[in-house]
């Protein structure tokens, strides 16, 4: 098959009213196969039976490291935005003194409280 | 002869006999899905050594959730969710990968190797289809790899993706057009 009929056979495949049994045959037909290579069956079973429990501990460590490392940010998100109201409920306002704690605060007690004078 | 007997066995016969710990039984589910998991694994992430790994994991994931499996649909549709999903995830992986550590874009870790190929036009028609694949969104790309390397319907794609129909069907059209814009260039 050529290119420019490739071409078309790909986009006509993506019709709501095409067949998609028959484009995919007329598809591989053209050459888009795709195998896993000689001796992937060996491997699968390979690992399965030697490596026993290891490897399915290993996926789901993986698995619940992403789950715990989603669960952490999604807290420490929360734990900000919560950390924001209170300075906003406390302080009254979200700048970067209020932040620091130093809302109320004059500029002279501050001088008073690092100097004593 | 062995062999022979595990060929004509059904689905929930080696499913049965795989649980009860018969690798031949599990070697014959391999052998007649393999092609099946690899359309969609390499459709969706490209022709490349990765594909083998994440393959394999399909696999082994299976085994380990083969007791999950009730029977209630076909085996080939519980094993085409874990390759949709496992292969989701990668393409996830990778885009987090690739925006944290790198400028260039991810498609260029893919080779095409499409070794088994006679003539240098198959391979070239690989090419294309791999190049255009990997060149959609994600989220079209996994309808159309359903579509067009697997030939199900719209139906059969939103029960293996949980979408409902009307999902699809949008996602088909949007991902059509988004074909030809890629094809033009290709």
């Amino acid at each position: 098959m050529k290119i420019p009929e490739l071409k078309d056979l790909i986009i006509r495949s993506l019709d709501k009213e095409s067949d998609p049994e028959k484009t995919s045959a007329r598809i591989e037909e053209a050459g888009v196969i795709w195998k896993f290579s000689e001796g992937f069956q060996d491997k699968v079973l390979e690992t399965i039976f030697s490596a026993g429990d290891s490897v399915v501990r290993k996926i789901e460590f993986v698995r619940n490291l992403n789950s715990v490392f989603y669960r952490i940010a999604i807290t420490g998100v929360a734990a900000i935005v919560l950390l924001m109201i209170s300075i906003f409920v406390i302080q009254g306002s979200l700048s970067f003194d209020s932040f620091l704690g130093l809302g109320d605060s004059y500029d002279e007690s501050i001088v008073y409280l690092l100097t004593g004078n | 002869m062995i062999r022979e007997s595990y060929r004509q066995k059904s689905e929930n016969e080696l499913v049965k006999a795989s649980l009860d710990g018969d690798k031949q039984a599990f070697s014959e589910i391999v052998s007649r899905y393999q092609n099946m998991v690899a359309r969609t694994v390499k459709g969706m992430l490209g022709d490349s050594v990765f594909s083998e790994d994440i393959g394999q994991d399909v696999f082994i994931k299976l085994y380990y959730s083969l007791s999950d499996f009730r029977g209630e649909a076909k085996l080939s549709t519980y094993i085409q969710k874990i390759a949709i999903n496992l292969t989701l995830n990668e393409i996830k992986r990778r885009k987090r990968f690739f925006s944290t550590f790198s400028q260039k874009g991810n498609s260029e870790m893919y080779e095409f190797e499409v070794a088994d190929n006679e003539t240098e036009g198959k391979k070239e028609a690989a090419e294309l289809v791999s190049k255009a694949l990997m060149s959609l969104n994600p989220k079209f790309r996994v309808i159309v790899a359903m579509r067009m390397l697997q030939g199900y319907s719209t139906k059969e794609t939103a029960e293996m993706l949980d979408l409902p129909l009307g999902t699809v069907l949008s996602r088909l059209s949007r991902a059509q057009e988004q074909m030809k814009n890629i094809l033009r260039k290709l």
